[in-house]
């Protein structure tokens, strides 16, 4: 049940009350998680989804968007493979620090980091301050993905996970070819995934074909980010 | 020598810590006098009575003896006490409330004017006076608060959002250092909770759901300015845990760490081989002092500990109870993988947990800290 193909460290960012938490409880247990309290550092969910007819285990780091949370919060950039930057429509501010975010997301990630921007809760029609066409735009400008969510209707949710997890296959199958190409993987450009390396928030499951180099490995190992 | 709290327990993840004859009487406390006190020469059926009767006499004298109040209020305040006993007893042990009996009634009419006096100075001044950070502040508090949830009705009501508006705001304006941390809003709500009990002569547990509006204004208003002061104290010996980087948690970590290392290395090796940090799971541990992991009712007989302990009682003690809460669950983290135990150690079984687990805790807790600082190198 448990077995899967890949496994992938996501971390979630943005602004405090944006619904980052209430996105993660929404892909894991498919409801809205009402009266939760803000999140405190940072806290984890899993979730196994099927990508392009792989099982992909998701590892997602949900933090704190409090500024003062960042010193423990940064520690987490390094081992993801995928981020998602969270902002609300209703709420412009949310929107413009997404730039910080990324600033702090390509600062702190591994440069082959797959990024989404995610506008939540689109729920709020009457209360949109942010429009679809801007943020997408803005995502486009900044070389990164882009959808809209509702955590509480549980629209896009799910999506939000896939687009990225996808995008991380492409570069490792990318990566896959170089290597039949017979350049090997370390002589790539960043950019491209190696998933024998731990660092890159990137782990093949037993399930996997790429698995031959290394030994069998339980399919519930974990490695630390 | 120190022994594993988890040893001849259930391996149950249902079972809480059994009530042990050592948690019953509970440890003196250490500072000045740890000799044992004279609580434990009665009968267990007779004890409360007889710790009642002690704080009433405690109170009743002169001035106040401290020392004798710790050791009181170490063990916990009987669930047959009065209300107003914890809430006293807390105020006193923190510094707020004067220790001579004379003075107390105009030290709390001056401290809750003064407090009226800063609503006026940094709450009510006219919002385009506030500065950009003010306002960040003021937008980061509001979007906590109706988060705040310990459980009870009331703290989704109107008036108690703007008591800790006002309170948790003025705080972070006259504390620049840190300022306002998410977290912050969890801390205040054990003073609300103890001085409500206290001003409405109800059980903390008979709170659940009181409407505030049966509360009369003045109360509610000398709960607001209690409760200010007393965070206050409180969070004037940690404030480095909330301030840039945070150095006070990452000491406390750390602490943590090196202290799990000692006295169970099975369990520390268990945890670093899966890769876990212990950062991971304790940050929110020393953040909020465990009011995440326990219901309000447990939060409230740790904090008779902490308060009791004064200045190191949240700063140092509090490492020491949370290592002896992680071994607790070794045998079950012992059988899982790294996710397995990031999931479990983020919603602890302890929904139903009552104070008296809470006691074991602290007793082995002092039994523990006992043992390092009679041998330092420990920890070296």
């Amino acid at each position: 049940m448990d077995a899967y193909d890949y496994l992938f460290k996501f971390i979630l960012i943005g602004d405090s009350a944006v619904g980052k938490s209430c996105i993660l409880t929404s892909l894991i247990e498919n409801k809205f998680k009402k009266g939760s309290s803000h999140t405190i550092g940072v806290e984890f969910g899993s979730k196994i989804i099927n990508v392009s007819g792989k099982r992909v285990k998701l590892q997602i780091w949900d933090t704190a968007g409090q500024e003062r949370y960042r010193s423990v919060t940064r520690s987490y950039y390094r081992g993801a493979a995928g981020a998602l930057i969270v902002y609300d429509i209703t709420n412009r501010d949310t929107y413009h620090h997404l730039i910080n975010w990324l600033a702090d997301a390509r600062t702190l990630a591994r440069a082959d980091i797959s990024i989404i921007a995610v506008g939540n809760k689109s729920d709020l029609k009457d209360k949109r301050a942010v429009t679809f066409l801007e943020a997408s735009r803005c995502a486009q400008e900044n070389e990164i993905l882009f959808l809209e969510t509702s955590a509480l209707t549980g629209e896009g949710v799910e999506e939000v996970f896939v687009k990225v997890a996808k995008m991380i296959l492409n570069k490792i199958e990318d990566g896959m070819q170089h290597i039949e190409e017979g350049l090997g993987y370390h002589g790539l450009f960043s950019g491209l995934i190696d998933p024998a390396t731990m660092m890159s928030g990137v782990h093949a499951g037993a399930r996997s074909l790429l698995n031959e180099a290394s030994p069998a490995e339980p399919a519930s190992r974990c490695i630390s980010c | 020598m120190w022994s594993d709290p988890s040893a001849g327990r259930s391996a149950s993840l249902a079972a809480p810590p059994s009530s042990s004859a050592q948690a019953a009487s509970g440890p003196t406390p250490g500072t000045s006098d740890p000799g044992p006190s004279s609580s434990s020469s009665s009968g267990p059926p007779k004890k409360p009575l007889v710790k009642l009767q002690r704080f009433g006499a405690c109170f009743a004298k002169e001035a106040v003896d401290l020392n004798e109040l710790r050791e009181l209020l170490w063990s916990g305040v009987p669930d047959e006490a009065d209300p107003s006993v914890r809430a006293k007893a807390w105020q006193l042990m923190l510094g707020y409330l004067p220790v001579h009996v004379e003075r107390q009634v105009t030290g709390l009419s001056k401290k809750r004017r003064e407090y009226r006096e800063l609503v006026k100075d940094y709450f009510e001044r006219s919002p385009e006076m506030r500065s950009d950070n003010e306002n960040q502040i003021l937008r980061q508090i509001r979007v906590d608060i109706p988060r705040t949830n310990p459980g009870f009705k009331f703290f989704g009501d109107a008036v108690m959002h703007g008591i800790m508006e006002r309170t948790l705001f003025i705080w972070a304006l006259r504390n620049p250092a840190s300022g306002y941390v998410q977290g912050i809003n969890d801390l205040i709500t054990p003073f609300l909770v103890v001085f409500l009990a206290s001003y409405l002569n109800k059980r903390d547990e008979d709170l659940h759901e009181l409407e505030i509006s049966e509360v009369p204004s003045e109360v509610l208003e000398h709960i607001e300015a209690d409760a200010y002061w007393c965070l206050s104290k409180m969070l004037a010996d940690i404030q480095d845990h909330y301030t840039f980087g945070q150095p006070g948690i990452q000491r406390m970590v750390l602490r943590l760490k090196e202290i799990v290392k000692r006295i169970d290395e099975a369990l520390y090796d268990h945890l670093t081989n899966n890769g876990l940090e212990f950062l991971q799971f304790s940050f929110r541990w020393m953040n909020c002092f465990l009011m995440r992991e326990f219901p309000m009712r447990c939060v409230i007989r740790l904090w008779d500990t902490y308060i009791a302990e004064q200045a190191s009682g949240f700063s140092n003690f509090h490492v020491y109870v949370c290592a002896v809460f992680l071994v607790y669950w070794a045998p079950q983290l012992k059988m899982m993988d790294f996710q397995q135990m990031m999931l479990f150690m983020q919603k602890f079984p302890t929904e139903q947990w009552r104070p008296q687990q809470i006691e074991t805790l602290l007793a082995e807790a002092y039994v523990l800290k006992s043992l390092f600082h009679s041998s330092p190198k420990h920890l070296s």
